[in-house]
């Protein structure tokens, strides 16, 4: 295997998935959790499971777990037939919401615990202890009891007792859930230097947008025991396949329309928001007359108090809301139709000339290769 | 600065009287020179001297020991799985039948429970003597164990469990290195509320006790029904004490254990 099919094993075919889930299917009673699903993923990745809540993305992992057993299909770790093996003998680790760490162990111990399941000799099991705290900085910590530690020590406790094993794959169910903003900003990165550091295949669950970007080498958003979109970061935030994605990851602005055909500038939709024809680049394959979508991220759509000097693109409105965020600031403009669209600018002027305030007048305006066109 | 008002004090001062007069008066009376249980004469410990020398009470005691001792421990083994089951399986069919049969000791009326066992034995032909009292107690203060454990089991994180067999721990394995461990307080306070119920149990005992397994409040009971006496008061004042200290420790254990569970 060469370097460059490493990055992005998924678009290379002869790439072999190091977990195959294959049709997998699971019903609670008549409530079906996992609909007919398939998905693989590849050595070394670092998968995000991405959507609401009960979408059935925990029912999934607990599933590569094994505390779930699927009513349907099969899950192939590196080749080999998992689905029939109990938890306790599967080569895969868990790392839990709640952490789940033994209260009445001390975090040396808690991380030892499933080495000595091993029966490993001592001296391995002392070295690989010390070696995991170390790794996750809490060799301070290691006579503490879970009940002395703060939610940060008990994330890395938690992370680093189910590394301890060395394990083909490791599940993580909302590692980052309990911590605060700040610490849970910090921990993503740790974790990725983690992941690098071991070669570990790490899957993810996790419902912070956000998270799912900034550490996934793929996302798989799911819906309703679904898969709709699996790609990589960028690709599921500047290309998601419906508005449903579009929606879910980050804000998004969406004109509803009527195709009316292609010309030089591009894809034409006639919506309701805009009196002239709008424009995007991307082509669509679908009959004239059909209803489509145009999605605009905020950041994309440009504010300003003057006519941008083009003739297409160009909306007209009012400020209604201006959220300061420090480096950027988020405006809602109502255009004359009453719809509300949202639009993100940086404030690179300091002073307040340039600033736009409560009441203007301004014109939103986009490029048309920052528009996706969506068809459900 | 309401706190210590007059209606406050006086409140607890009735309050405690109200509960605890006959107690302290009783071990009062216990340290009583004079054999007349109303007249002080000076302290002495002369009826605890007196009570080590009635074979009666030291027999009755002896009995009342190992009849509390068996009891609570086999009522703690099967009311901590009783409770286990109730909160670990979740739906079962039956599971309400059974949980309401766990549950009907505690609500029953002692006199009813009493009889009933007594006619159990009766119908089996069991003579009665320790093994009946034994099993009549553990009857009882199984329910109460399960309670115990049932609640402890309600604040439970179950991914406990998960993470031990994900560490490759086997099913049974997790239960003796973790759940177990994680609940042995409450275990440990079931044990000693059945202990304490069935040291100061008198009307199931006198349903079920036959010859020569005369618990301890059934012997005071007899006794006082010749009338009453110190050696009576001093007894009483032993059990008082092994019942407070067997309830003080009890609420101890589970004062610490929410303390442990909040922090974590």
């Amino acid at each position: 295997m060469t370097e460059t099919t490493t990055t992005e094993p998924w678009l290379d075919s002869n790439q072999k998935p190091y977990i195959q889930i294959e049709n997998v299917t699971k019903k609670f009673g008549d409530f079906t959790a996992i609909d007919n699903l398939s998905l693989n993923i590849y050595k070394n990745e670092f998968f995000s499971l991405l959507g609401p809540s009960g979408c059935g993305k925990t029912t999934l992992l607990r599933m590569l777990a094994g505390f779930e057993r699927f009513t349907e299909g099969r899950v192939l770790v590196d080749g080999e037939d998992i689905s029939e093996i109990p938890p306790h003998l599967r080569p895969i680790n868990m790392m839990f919401q709640s952490y789940a760490l033994f209260p009445h162990m001390t975090v040396e111990k808690n991380i030892a615990f499933g080495l000595k399941q091993d029966k490993l000799p001592d001296n391995i099991i002392n070295q690989r202890v010390e070696e995991m705290l170390e790794l996750v900085e809490l060799t301070d910590f290691a006579k503490r009891k879970p009940g002395q530690l703060s939610g940060g020590q008990s994330q890395r406790v938690a992370l680093a007792r189910s590394l301890a094993k060395q394990p083909k794959l490791l599940l993580l169910d909302e590692p980052l859930g309990a911590l605060d903003k700040r610490l849970r900003e910090q921990t993503q990165f740790e974790l990725m230097d983690i992941q690098e550091k071991l070669e570990v295949t790490f899957v993810i669950v996790t419902h912070d947008q956000e998270e799912a970007m900034t550490v996934s080498s793929r996302i798989g958003v799911m819906d309703s025991g679904k898969l709709i979109q699996v790609a990589t970061p960028t690709q599921i935030y500047e290309a998601p396949i419906n508005r449903e994605v579009a929606d879910f990851i980050g804000d998004v602005n969406i004109f509803k329309g009527i195709y009316k055909g292609q010309d030089e500038t591009g894809t034409q939709l006639l919506s309701e928001d805009s009196k002239s024809i709008i424009y995007a680049t991307q082509k669509v394959d679908v009959p004239v007359g059909n209803r489509i979508w145009f999605a605009l991220r905020p950041e994309k759509l440009e504010i300003t108090r003057k006519l941008p000097e083009v003739d297409f693109n160009i909306l007209k409105g009012k400020i209604e809301d201006i959220g300061y965020g420090g480096s950027f600031s988020t405006y809602h403009v109502k255009l004359e139709n009453g719809r509300q669209l949202t639009a993100i600018r940086a404030n690179r002027e300091r002073t307040a000339e340039h600033h736009l305030t409560w009441g203007d007048e301004v014109y939103l305006h986009w490029a048309p290769h920052s528009a996706v066109v969506l068809l459900s | 600065m309401t706190r210590f008002s007059k209606f406050n004090v006086s409140a607890i001062i009735i309050g405690f009287t109200f509960l605890y007069l006959p107690i302290i008066l009783l071990i009062l009376f216990s340290f009583n020179e004079s054999r007349l249980v109303t007249v002080w004469a000076g302290f002495s410990t002369k009826w605890y001297v007196e009570l080590m020398q009635n074979q009666g009470i030291k027999d009755a005691a002896w009995v009342t020991f190992k009849v509390a001792f068996i009891s609570s421990s086999v009522a703690t083994f099967l009311g901590t799985i009783a409770g286990l089951v109730m909160t670990r399986f979740g739906k079962f069919r039956g599971r309400t039948l059974f949980s309401g049969m766990i549950y009907a000791p505690m609500v029953m009326p002692e006199v009813i429970l009493g009889l009933s066992t007594l006619l159990t034995f009766i119908t089996l032909a069991i003579d009665r003597g320790v093994l009946t009292v034994t099993l009549a107690h553990i009857t009882f203060s199984m329910c109460y164990v399960s309670v115990i454990i049932q609640s402890r089991m309600s604040s439970y994180d179950d991914s406990i469990n998960e993470a031990a067999l994900d560490l490759g721990c086997t099913p049974f394995r997790t239960f003796l290195l973790i759940t177990f461990p994680i609940i042995l307080p409450a275990v440990v306070s079931g044990w000693l509320l059945s202990f304490t119920m069935s040291l100061d149990d008198l009307v199931i005992a006198s349903f079920t006790s036959g010859p020569g397994s005369t618990t301890l409040p059934m012997k005071i009971y007899s006794m006082v029904r010749l009338g009453v006496t110190p050696e009576i008061n001093a007894v009483s004042t032993i059990l008082v004490g092994l019942v407070t200290a067997g309830v003080i420790t009890a609420s101890l254990i589970g004062k610490r254990q929410r303390q442990q569970l909040a922090q974590s």
